[in-house]
């Protein structure tokens, strides 16, 4: 007998059974399992392999010799009744089909518990990263689970997440920092796993929590302290390319010749310098006074290095 | 043809493949095939199997039943087979990204039904509102989606950030697709008479020809090794210990750390702009290793910025 037909058998058992079955009566209903002590062996092994592929075979403590029992609930087991119309699973078809996450797993048997629909012969319309880290992350929110991690050059961390965002090719985690007190977001690529997960249940998201919101929407907007209103000049030729990037909120003018004038609140400063600068010959600080003096002499800095001074 | 899978693995797909059966009630191996990704001839062996699978003691009665014809099957399905079981965790995540990522694009046609779809499920996994998906909305993403749909060539007016200039080109749009958060165009160029993908949010003007091309082949999918322009070299550079945000953004090698917490690292420059911009914002205690004729390629970019400002 081939081993999927035994697994097959003791999922049906372990499914069908009111309550929980010992090893004893187990081997004495499933087929396929050897004589002797390697049948508990073997069934070790079934287990394990359940339990890998998501079967959630439940051990639970009983009166009698075996004094363990084995069963798998059925309301752990089901996916619950969606209650999809029609429409609505072809969209989720349609949706699986046409974002790929790059490295992650999961998307075609999800596609196959969805129900049936026509195969969707779609071109891939997005593809974004799917950082191992994120599963983890995403099913410890949804039990509400505290998860500690490695940050780079920040130690360990401790956080209660209220969401996942994926801006600008990053994935970001949001919450709230244990050692902070406060919100604070994270960038998952720089998580250093593995990624401990706590008790489910062991917090809550606020009411009105709005992850996306928290996220610093520029790298200049980060940190604490008083935004300062900077004033920008950019040629035409990066202005759809800024406006993209700044999104529809900045307050943006543009000018008959297609260049734009930006006012942007400035907090933090390097990355408000390292912005400007990408943008090269077309970007002008116009004010305030000091910061376009902080900008110019940078500059002056640059263009009188060495370079290749022995070290 | 695929390899002999794992048990674990064929466990799951017939965990898949039984109830889906019970839903339809029956399927031709076509139906099967295009779904599970499996010949007739894997098709038949798994449904054989299933035929000799039920509940103690084994009897036809308590046999899943399984009918198998010319080109099908009819199939049976017994109480506790007849529901999938619930999405992994895995499973339950790419369906939650993949889904807002498509409501993300703009214009997406099946945007009611998608969010529906996505609140329900939401519902029952007892989880809102954990993934967000952000996607850029450049100002002529619709124009040249609209281009490649209809097949018509289209003259862009295109900001190269690598060589940092303009330049006219006609194109022939083939796939229009977000990768990284950022929407490309992958496009046949007449100039260069080869494939490229071109940033969205880098197109100045979209100007429609009114002539349908001939698609050429697909490529599988545009990755980070269709993005790399032909005119790639190496350069090495002394990166101070606070650029090392540097290290982490652009692929490299670190060469060497030192002791002062500065860095020795080698990039792939694609062109002069990029190492332009690269040394800009790493600052004045960075400097190129080699090549020598890169040597004053900071300080120069710098000079010829500062005669805006003066």
């Amino acid at each position: 007998m081939e081993r999927v037909e035994r697994l097959t058998n003791l999922v049906a058992v372990l499914l069908d059974t009111r309550v929980p079955l010992t090893i004893t009566e187990i081997l004495d209903r499933v087929p396929g399992y050897p004589a002797g002590e390697a049948a508990r062996q073997a069934f070790e092994r079934d287990k394990r392999v359940l339990r890998e592929e998501g079967v959630p075979v439940e051990t639970e403590a009983i009166e009698g010799q075996d004094q363990v029992g084995y069963r798998i609930p059925p309301d752990r087991y089901y996916l619950p009744d969606l209650d999809l119309s029609e429409d609505e699973r072809i969209a989720l078809h349609l949706a699986l089909a046409g974002v790929h996450l790059e490295g992650g797993e999961g998307r075609g048997e999800a596609l196959w518990k969805l129900g049936s629909a026509a195969p969707v012969d779609v071109t891939p319309l997005a593809a974004l990263p799917a950082l191992p880290e994120l599963v983890a992350l995403h099913d410890a929110h949804r039990r509400r689970a505290t998860v500690t991690f490695g940050y780079k050059d920040s130690g360990r961390r401790r956080v209660d997440l209220h969401g996942l965002v994926f801006r600008d090719g990053f994935w970001y985690a949001i919450g709230h920092a244990h050692d902070r007190g406060e919100v604070r977001t994270f960038r998952v690529d720089r998580m250093v796993p593995p990624i401990e997960v706590g008790e489910p249940g062991s917090y809550e998201v606020p009411a009105g929590a709005d992850p996306a919101s928290v996220l610093p929407r520029q790298p200049w907007e980060i940190g604490a302290g008083e935004a300062v209103v900077a004033e920008v000049l950019v040629d035409a030729v990066l202005g759809p390319q800024v406006r993209a990037e700044l999104g529809p909120a900045a307050d943006v003018e543009e000018r008959a010749d297609g260049g734009l004038v930006l006012r942007l609140p400035v907090v933090h400063r390097p990355g408000f310098r390292s912005w400007v600068l990408g943008l090269l010959d077309h970007a002008e600080v116009v004010g305030p006074d000091d910061l376009r003096e902080e900008i110019v002499a940078w500059l002056e800095q640059v263009a009188a290095a060495a370079g290749g001074a022995a070290s | 043809m695929s390899p002999q899978l794992a048990a674990g693995d064929r466990l799951r797909r017939l965990l898949a493949m039984i109830p889906w059966l019970a839903e339809r009630g029956s399927a031709t191996f076509d139906e099967i095939g295009q779904r599970f990704g499996m010949t007739e001839a894997e098709i038949v062996r798994e449904l054989e199997l299933v035929a000799m699978c039920g509940l103690p003691p084994y009897t036809p009665d308590r046999l899943i039943e399984v009918l198998l014809h010319d080109d099908g099957v009819e199939a049976r399905i017994p109480d506790y087979f007849r529901r999938p079981m619930r999405l992994t965790p895995a499973e339950g995540f790419a369906v939650l990204a993949a889904g807002r990522a498509l409501l993300a694009v703009p214009g997406t046609e099946s945007g009611g039904a998608l969010d529906r779809a996505l609140r329900k499920l939401e519902g029952a996994l007892g989880d809102h509102g954990s993934v967000e998906i952000e996607l850029d909305a450049p100002v002529h993403l619709a124009a040249v989606r609209q281009a490649a749909e209809r097949r018509e060539r289209i003259e862009i007016d295109y900001y190269s950030a690598s060589r940092d200039e303009m330049t006219t080109r006609a194109v022939d749009p083939h796939q229009v697709l977000s990768l990284e958060g950022h929407w490309y165009v992958e496009a046949y160029c007449h100039r260069v008479e080869d494939r490229r993908l071109f940033r969205v949010d880098r197109i100045r003007e979209v100007r429609p020809s009114g002539d349908i091309f001939t698609p050429g082949p697909v490529p599988d999918r545009p990755g980070p090794a269709f993005r790399s322009s032909p005119d790639t070299r190496a350069v090495t550079i002394r990166v101070p210990p606070d650029g090392t945000w540097v290290v982490e953004t652009y692929p490299n090698e670190v060469l060497e750390e030192h002791d002062d917490g500065s860095r020795t690292v080698r990039f792939a420059v694609g062109g002069q702009a990029w190492l332009e911009r690269l040394l800009l914002r790493l600052g004045p205690e960075a400097w190129v290793v080699e090549p020598e004729a890169d040597r004053t390629a900071g300080a120069d970019a710098a000079r010829r910025i500062l005669a805006r400002y003066r």
